[in-house]
C-alpha cells in the first residue's frame, strides 16, 4: 500500500493512540527527574564529605549506575526485585529505574557546579556564623545553580529520550502504543516515524533552552 | 530471602561462559558501530563547518534529528521502515545486527560530530591561514595542521561517547540481536532466577565498561590542554 495513502486513512488514528502515551511518559519523566534531583543532591553531598563511610558508598554507587546500562537497571528492578519480596508496578520500577540512573548522573552535575564555586564563599558564610548546612543552603547551592543549570536541561532531554525503555517493563507510553498500533496494523513505518517526530516537538525546544541557558551563562562570566 | 551466593555457586560456570559469548557480539555491535559513528562523525563535523550553506543545513538538520531522538526510535525506524518504504528492494541481508550498527553508527556520527566539530572550531582560525599562507593546500592544512591538533580536544569526549555506545548496544536486543541482555532474557526465563541473572550481567557490563571510563579519565589527565 502508498505510504501516502495510509497516512490518509490511519493517520489520525495513528497520531490520536499515540498522543495518548504522552500522559505515561511525561509521568515517567517527571517523577524520575524528581527523584534524581532529590537522591543525586544527597549523593553528591556525600561524595564531597569528609567521612569515608559516606564517600565511598557514594562512589560505588555512581561508579556502578554510571557503568551499567538503564536497560539492565530496569530489569534488576523490574523482574529482579520480586526475588527479593517486592513486586513494583510498571511505574515505581521506572521512576525508580531511571531515578537511581540518573541520580548517579545528576550528582556528577551537582558536584562540578558546587566545586565551581570558590571556597572563599563557603568560608566567608561560616565566617558570618552560619551553620554548614545553611551556608550550603542559601549561599553555595543558588550560585552553583548557574552553573548547573544548563547541564541540568540537557540531562532532562536525556532523561525524556531514556523513558522511551520503560516499555520494557510494562508501562504504556509512547513506544508501548508505537509497538502496539505496529502489532495491530503491521504498518511499522509511519507509526514509528510519526512517533519520532513526537519526541522531536518536545527534545528540540528542550535542546534550544538548554543551549540558550549556556550562552547566558558564558556572558556572566 | 533470596541466597545470591549459592545460587551463584551452583549455576555461575553455566551461566558465564553463556552470558560471555554473548557478550562477544555486545562488543562486535559496540566496535562496527563506533567505527560507522567516527566516519559520520567526521564527514558530518566537516559539513557543519563548511561554507557551504546547503551542507551546513544539511549537517545541523541531522545533528538536530538524530540527537533529539530516542536511540530505541532510531533503532526501530533504521529496521522496520525502510524495507517497508522500498518494498521491490531484496532486504534479505538486512539483519538485526546490521540494523543495530547502522542505528547506533548514525545516531553516534550526530553526537560525534558535534564533538569533532568543537574540536575544529576550537583551533585558532590563523593554525589554517598560517599553513595556507606557507603553501599548503587546505586539504593538506587540515591533514597535517588542524586535525592532530584538534585530536587532544576530541580525545577525551570521544572515549566517553565510546563508554555510553557500550551500554547503549543493550537496547539492540529490543530489535533481537542476541547480545548479552537477550542471552540474559532467555536464562532467566528458562532458570527463574532473574535477580540473579540480571545482577550478573550488570556485572559483566560494569567490567566492560569500568576499564574503559579508568582509560578515559587517564587520557583526561595527561591530554590536558593547558590555558
Amino acid at each position: 500500500m502508498n505510504f501516502f495513502q495510509i497516512i490518509e486513512d490511519k493517520g489520525w488514528y495513528f497520531f490520536t493512540t499515540l498522543l495518548s502515551g504522552w500522559p505515561a511518559t511525561l509521568t515517567v519523566a517527571i517523577g524520575s527527574l524528581a527523584f534524581a534531583l532529590v537522591f543525586g543532591l544527597i549523593v553528591a553531598l556525600m561524595r564531597m564529605s569528609r567521612w569515608k563511610l559516606l564517600r565511598w558508598p557514594a562512589t560505588a554507587y555512581v561508579e556502578f549506575f554510571r557503568g551499567t546500562p538503564a536497560l539492565v537497571q530496569l530489569f534488576v528492578i523490574y523482574f529482579g526485585f520480586p526475588d527479593v519480596g517486592y513486586q513494583p508496578s510498571p511505574f515505581q520500577a521506572a521512576i525508580l529505574g531511571l531515578g537511581l540512573n540518573g541520580a548517579a548522573y545528576l550528582s556528577e552535575i551537582y558536584r562540578a557546579g558546587i566545586e565551581s564555586i570558590h571556597r572563599g564563599q563557603m568560608e566567608a558564610a561560616l565566617t558570618l556564623g552560619m551553620t554548614p548546612r545553611r551556608a550550603m543552603q542559601y549561599i553555595v547551592l543558588p550560585q552553583a545553580l548557574r552553573t548547573m543549570l544548563p547541564p541540568m536541561t540537557n540531562f532532562a532531554i536525556v532523561l525524556l529520550k531514556d523513558t522511551s525503555i520503560v516499555f520494557t517493563v510494562g508501562v504504556l507510553e509512547v513506544m508501548a502504543l508505537a509497538r502496539q498500533l505496529v502489532t495491530e496494523t503491521l504498518m511499522s513505518a509511519p507509526i514509528y516515524l510519526m512517533a519520532g517526530a513526537m519526541y522531536l516537538c518536545v527534545t528540540i525546544p528542550m535542546a534550544r533552552v538548554a543551549a540558550r541557558l549556556e550562552r547566558q551563562r558564558q556572558a556572566w562570566h | 530471602m533470596l541466597q545470591l551466593p549459592e545460587i551463584y555457586a551452583e549455576n555461575i560456570h553455566r551461566w558465564l561462559p553463556e552470558l560471555l559469548y554473548y557478550s562477544l557480539t555486545t562488543l562486535k555491535i559496540g566496535f562496527f558501530s563506533f567505527v560507522l559513528a567516527v566516519l559520520f562523525g567526521v564527514f558530518f563535523a566537516l559539513c557543519r563547518t563548511s561554507r557551504n550553506r546547503f551542507l551546513r543545513g544539511f549537517a545541523i538538520g541531522y545533528i538536530e534529528i538524530a540527537r533529539g531522538l530516542p536511540i530505541v526510535v532510531v533503532l526501530y525506524i533504521v529496521y522496520f521502515v525502510p524495507p517497508q518504504l522500498f518494498p521491490g528492494i531484496n532486504w534479505q541481508w538486512f539483519s538485526d545486527f546490521t540494523a543495530a550498527v547502522l542505528g547506533l553508527g548514525l545516531h553516534g556520527g550526530a553526537i560525534l560530530a558535534e564533538v569533532f566539530r568543537s574540536g575544529i572550531e576550537a583551533l585558532h582560525k590563523g593554525q589554517r591561514e598560517a599553513a595556507i599562507s606557507l603553501g599548503m593546500t587546505p586539504a593538506k592544512a587540515m591533514t597535517y595542521i588542524i586535525l592532530p591538533q584538534a585530536a587532544r580536544i576530541v580525545l577525551p569526549p570521544t572515549g566517553n561517547y565510546a563508554i555510553g555506545l557500550l551500554k547503549d548496544t543493550s537496547l539492540c536486543t529490543l530489535i533481537g540481536v542476541n547480545e548479552i541482555m537477550n542471552g540474559a532474557k532467555s536464562i532467566a526465563s528458562s532458570d527463574y532466577q532473574p535477580m540473579a541473572v540480571f545482577v550478573l550481567v550488570a556485572v559483566i557490563y560494569f567490567a566492560m565498561s569500568y576499564p574503559l571510563s579508568l582509560a578515559v579519565r587517564y587520557m583526561e589527565r595527561r591530554l590536558r590542554v593547558s590555558g
